[in-house]
């Protein structure tokens, strides 16, 4: 187990982390804001629906993927048309970490969006902004504590995917091969030492990442500042 | 306060923003080069990363892949890139070459092994003959599952000597060849069923005995190239080293034996 190895498969987590949460954070701030604002019949369904990547084994998430994405799949001749070819690249460990993280980011973000009072954004319109930019310039900023934290719970969580991530990446060093999966073929190997050396090394990410986070939060005027000036 | 660290936060974010792009676009660069990617039984670890180094000094790139061969064939048949497979059985090749994925004419078998029982450091007592493997201070037996080539010759020969049902009641099922051992090795089962291969590498589990040469299993290990594969000349080269003069020695000098010297179908034997 060399530096350079662990620093690698540190880089492709980040990489995969960063993707996950890029690939997640739209359709869970729209998902989220929806949800805050209406209230329907089949809500609760709706909801947990949405938290099944949660619920579920992560290897279930995986297979699901992997069927879905996969070379047997109905999808699979319009994604090969699109010269699509998920299973077993880091994209798909990417997706499998932003598919396990979402129900985090979606809770996150409805409770943030609930919270914000209407009543700014009222105001924001009335004063001529069009929706979209009352919710970057209003709504967003005002629930922007909710969103990170679910956000970083988000990443986190994504950090640290195993099964799904195993299915449908495989196992790939310097491809697939993230800091999870690279302990388990480690521990598989007998290899405690360098196993022991990748929960380090996760252990100073996931630390830096939620440090950062908390440093960030603690800076930015939060809802209640922003909502009291 | 909030205007000295505002201006910060915002330099970070770019800072951070920049550098996953970079991360992006780095690996997007890395992935034009051609790489043959090797998918390989877990116990020929060692033999395959030596001549992996030998093909890459000749500046060639090589990704390697271990695990069971059975879970290997599994994803290459869902699509995983190799372009190599080394399996530990005939089993798994078959199963992938019925479905069109394997390249029937590049297809060799390179390699035999033998089976041997190995024991934890922590057993205090000696085990000689097979039966030894129900004494009750055996209280766990490492096995891989039946599916994993190894775990499948370990149940042959254990059913061959009627002992099946008696060592399952105290068997733990593990993943691949190496993950068996490392349960004997780390002490967590007494004693386990591995390829000799695998035990003379073992950091502190030791050999109890070596499975009787009448009573192993046809063990072959077989490679090919797969369909699936984008480096189908790369694929041919290391295939090619793997069954040289060179490759046959590695794999002599990790313990490995010559393939068997009839070079009847596999699926014929018995």
């Amino acid at each position: 187990m060399s530096w350079d190895e662990a620093i690698a498969m540190g880089t492709l987590t980040l990489r995969v982390g960063g993707v996950a949460i890029a690939l997640a954070l739209g359709p869970a701030l729209a998902l989220g804001l929806w949800l805050a604002r209406h209230e329907f019949r089949g809500k609760a369904l709706v909801e947990a629906v949405i938290a099944l990547p949660m619920l579920l084994p992560p290897v279930a998430v995986g297979l699901g993927l992997l069927l879905l994405f996969g070379r047997r799949s109905p999808l699979f001749p319009l994604l090969h048309a699109l010269g699509i070819e998920l299973p077993f690249t880091w994209w798909a460990a990417a997706l499998a970490a932003a598919l396990v993280g979402f129900p985090f980011l979606v809770r996150a973000c409805e409770q943030a969006f609930a919270e914000v009072d209407p009543r700014f954004e009222h105001m924001a319109r009335s004063l001529g902004y069009t929706r979209g930019s009352t919710f970057i310039r209003v709504t967003l900023p005002l629930a922007r504590r909710g969103v990170l934290y679910g956000a970083v719970l988000a990443f986190t969580r994504g950090l640290g995917e195993f099964g799904a991530t195993a299915v449908v990446a495989g196992i790939q060093p310097g491809r697939t091969e993230t800091l999870a999966l690279g302990i388990w073929s480690r521990i598989e190997q007998g290899d405690d030492s360098g196993a022991l050396v990748l929960c380090a090394a996760s252990f100073l990410l996931a630390l830096a990442a939620t440090t950062l986070a908390e440093g960030w939060l603690r800076r930015a005027p939060g809802t209640e500042g922003n909502a009291r000036t | 306060m909030q205007r000295v660290t505002q201006p910060g936060s915002r330099s970070g974010r770019l800072a951070l923003f920049l550098a996953f792009v970079f991360c992006v676009l780095g690996e997007a660069a890395r992935g034009a080069d051609a790489v043959v990617d090797v998918w390989a039984a877990s116990s020929v670890r060692e033999p395959v990363s030596e001549l992996a180094r030998r093909f890459e000094a000749k500046g060639r790139k090589i990704t390697l892949v271990f695990g069971a061969s059975n879970a290997l064939a599994r994803q290459i048949a869902a699509g995983a890139p190799a372009d190599v497979f080394l399996s530990a059985d005939d089993v798994s090749m078959d199963g992938l070459q019925a479905n069109g994925f394997v390249k029937p004419d590049t297809r060799r078998v390179f390699a035999s092994n033998q089976l041997v029982v190995v024991a934890a450091r922590e057993l205090a007592v000696p085990l000689a003959v097979p039966n030894d493997l129900l004494r009750p201070e055996v209280k766990r037996i490492a096995l891989a599952a039946p599916e994993v080539p190894v775990g499948r010759y370990a149940r042959q020969w254990l059913t061959s000597r009627g002992l099946a049902e008696a060592v399952k009641a105290r068997s733990i099922v593990l993943d691949d060849a190496r993950a068996t051992l490392a349960s004997v090795d780390s002490g967590n089962a007494e004693a386990g069923i591995v390829f000799l291969t695998d035990a003379r590498i073992a950091k502190t589990a030791r050999i109890a005995f070596t499975v009787p040469e009448n009573e192993q299993p046809y063990i072959v290990y077989v490679g090919a190239v797969m369909v699936g594969g984008d480096q189908p000349d790369l694929a041919n080269d290391f295939l090619r080293l793997l069954v040289s003069p060179e490759g046959l020695a590695v794999l002599g000098a990790a313990g490995f034996r010559p393939p068997p010297p009839k070079t009847v179908p596999p699926s014929d034997a018995p």
